[in-house]
């Protein structure tokens, strides 16, 4: 009876490949409008003709144009900068944490627990006109390192929200034995309860990464000059309706600095399931 | 379950120097988080209570910036806005993502399945925001397609019209969300044992009913999740309606977080938008306590 089930094809099946099917295709077509229209040359690109690709190439002209309107060239290379340094270092300050929480059972662990996340309660533009200030007047504004602190200050809460769950599944008595072997603390964080949780780090940089590249909003609000704008504000900034930019430079500039994500998390896709199932599904109350 | 922080091993006591450690390693976050998230907001809350327009010294004005912003017709479309985001955002993309999650779990080939849904996530907001732009301006490419294919709707202004505008954003900010909600989803799913499915099978339990009674139960911490983190999310909207609409016509498809922007920065009313920060954080704080304690409170069996 199972057996056949498997061989027959079932009315069950046929709507739930037709269901998919539907939405695969729904779902495809922005992506497939960003592409053919980033490659469009610019004379052949008008809102009439959005559906149909063009047959001459003219990708590299509108990324080139795109690179020099904004120089994006230095936009993507602050972006990345925040994008990879931000998230690593929440994550580690985050793991600190979680670690000091459960391995070093740090005394009201879980009322510090709780000060630490509900930092990810308050909104973000709710900060936005006090860090404008304060960055104004400590000399922070428009600086890298203002980028790159704000950013570690707001992936902080979820780093140590995932490291302190993953943590509480290592068994205590490893601590202990390496404890009674004389290991420092140090050495025990970073020898031992950072190795073993690999995928859930791993899953976290990815997920912060993506992030902080998207950002919209403190790019917007503590950068002025094109050094320090990350790309994706500055290619805002070209969007806007006095800019004079091509729609199509517009669109070649979202697409190549959606590769780096993209190809990340397609690579990353089964790490980012077992960090998440290890980090976010073991949550013992 | 935790055990006493005074564990005596091997006649060491370990209580004060692993305390002033333990101390330590949490100081970076607490100081980090005290520094750049705690002291902005009590900032903004103080800021709340002044008229300020960024020069000279902020003037006290007690809750006028609060009576002002209950009287601004503005704030009432803004909040409409909001809640209409919340409930669209609970609505499409959690149950889009849940479908697509218990329709490719187990499959063969189901990491390929949803890659399609994937994708999105991974785009870049300014990519999006340009071709929901062309895809959605007035006659724009799906008015287009609406009137190739003979269907109803062409003549929809979807970026003009309120509050059609703010369904058209919702649609396209669950196209980006609903990958991420499915990958969460199929990670709950994984977690739930064959065995419990099987005994049902054999109980002659049809897909609905395996649906209903055992995976939806079992599902349900991570749905808590799924929603709690939705509902947190779209009460701060801002980005996608910043990067479609800048909040117009007018300001007609404002979301709180694009309202206070807006008084904050391009009428540099400080004090006003702090007050819309406020609000919008008691209002997400409201919300997620309520929605947490509810769950929480009638929480089932703890699932393994």
């Amino acid at each position: 009876m199972t057996r056949a089930a498997g061989l027959v094809v079932r009315p069950g099946s046929i709507a739930k490949y037709t269901v998919l099917g539907v939405l695969s295709v729904l779902w495809l077509i922005p992506t497939y409008l960003l592409i053919i229209n980033a490659a469009k040359p610019l004379d052949e690109y008008s809102t009439a003709n959005a559906w149909v690709p063009s047959l001459r190439i003219g990708l590299f002209d509108n990324i080139a144009d795109a690179w020099g309107r904004v120089d994006l060239a230095s936009g993507a290379a602050s972006t990345l900068l925040y994008a990879t340094v931000a998230p690593a270092l929440a994550i580690l300050v985050g793991a600190a944490a979680g670690f000091a929480i459960i391995a070093l059972r740090l005394k009201y662990g879980f009322v510090w627990f709780m000060v630490i996340f509900a930092g990810t309660i308050v909104p973000l533009q709710m900060l936005l006109a006090p860090l404008f200030l304060g960055y104004a007047w400590t000399g922070m504004f428009d600086t890298r390192a203002g980028m790159i602190l704000i950013h570690l200050a707001l992936n902080v809460p979820f780093a140590t929200f995932v490291m302190r769950n993953f943590f509480t599944g290592v068994a205590y008595e490893m601590f202990e034995a390496a404890t009674m072997d004389g290991a420092h603390a140090l050495t025990i964080f970073f020898r031992i309860y950072l190795p073993l949780a690999k995928a859930a780090l791993g899953a976290i940089f990815i997920l912060q990464f993506v992030g902080v590249w998207n950002d919209l909003l403190m790019g917007l609000t503590l950068t002025q000059s094109s050094g320090v704008r990350p790309a994706m504000t500055a290619l805002v900034g070209l969007q806007g309706m006095y800019s004079g930019a091509a729609p199509t430079a517009v669109l070649a500039g979202g697409l190549i600095m959606s590769l780096p994500t993209i190809v990340l998390f397609l690579v990353a896709q089964r790490l980012f399931r077992q960090g998440l199932s290890l980090g976010q599904l073991r949550d013992t109350t | 379950m935790r055990a006493p922080a005074t564990s005596v091993r091997g006649g060491r006591p370990t209580t004060i120097t692993s305390q002033a450690t333990a101390r330590m390693f949490v100081a970076p976050a607490v100081i980090v988080a005290a520094v750049l998230l705690y002291l902005p907001f009590l900032w903004a809350a103080l800021l709340s209570f002044t008229e300020y327009r960024g020069l000279g010294a902020p003037e006290f004005v007690g809750l006028d910036n609060y009576a002002a912003m209950f009287d601004d017709p503005n704030f009432t479309i803004s909040l409409r806005n909001t809640v209409i985001w919340v409930l669209g955002t609970i609505l499409v993309p959690v149950a889009l993502g849940l479908l697509i999650a218990v329709l490719t779990y187990n499959h063969r080939f189901g990491t390929w399945l949803r890659l399609p849904f994937l994708l999105p996530y991974a785009l870049s907001g300014v990519g999006i925001g340009v071709v929901f732009g062309f895809l959605l301006q007035t006659h724009g490419a799906i008015n287009q397609m609406l009137d190739f294919l003979g269907l109803p709707g062409a003549a929809t202004r979807f970026m003009i019209d309120a509050p059609i505008n703010t369904f058209t954003m919702i649609a396209a900010a669950s196209w980006q969300a609903v990958g991420v909600n499915a990958l969460l989803f199929v990670v709950g799913l994984q977690s739930i044992p064959k065995s419990a499915l099987e005994a049902a099978r054999m109980d002659g339990a049809g897909p609905w009913q395996l649906f209903r009674h055992i995976t939806w139960p079992l599902l349900r911490p991570l749905t808590t999740v799924v929603v709690g983190l939705s509902i947190v999310a779209s009460l701060k909207t801002f980005d996608i309606v910043w990067t479609m609409t800048e909040g117009g016509p007018g300001r007609r498809s404002e979301t709180l977080a694009v309202t206070m922007y807006r008084e904050t920065f391009s009428m540099q009313r400080f004090g006003m938008g702090a007050a819309i920060a406020v609000f919008l954080t008691a209002l997400t704080f409201i919300a997620a306590m309520t929605y947490l304690r509810r769950q929480l409170s009638e929480r089932p069996e703890k699932v393994r």
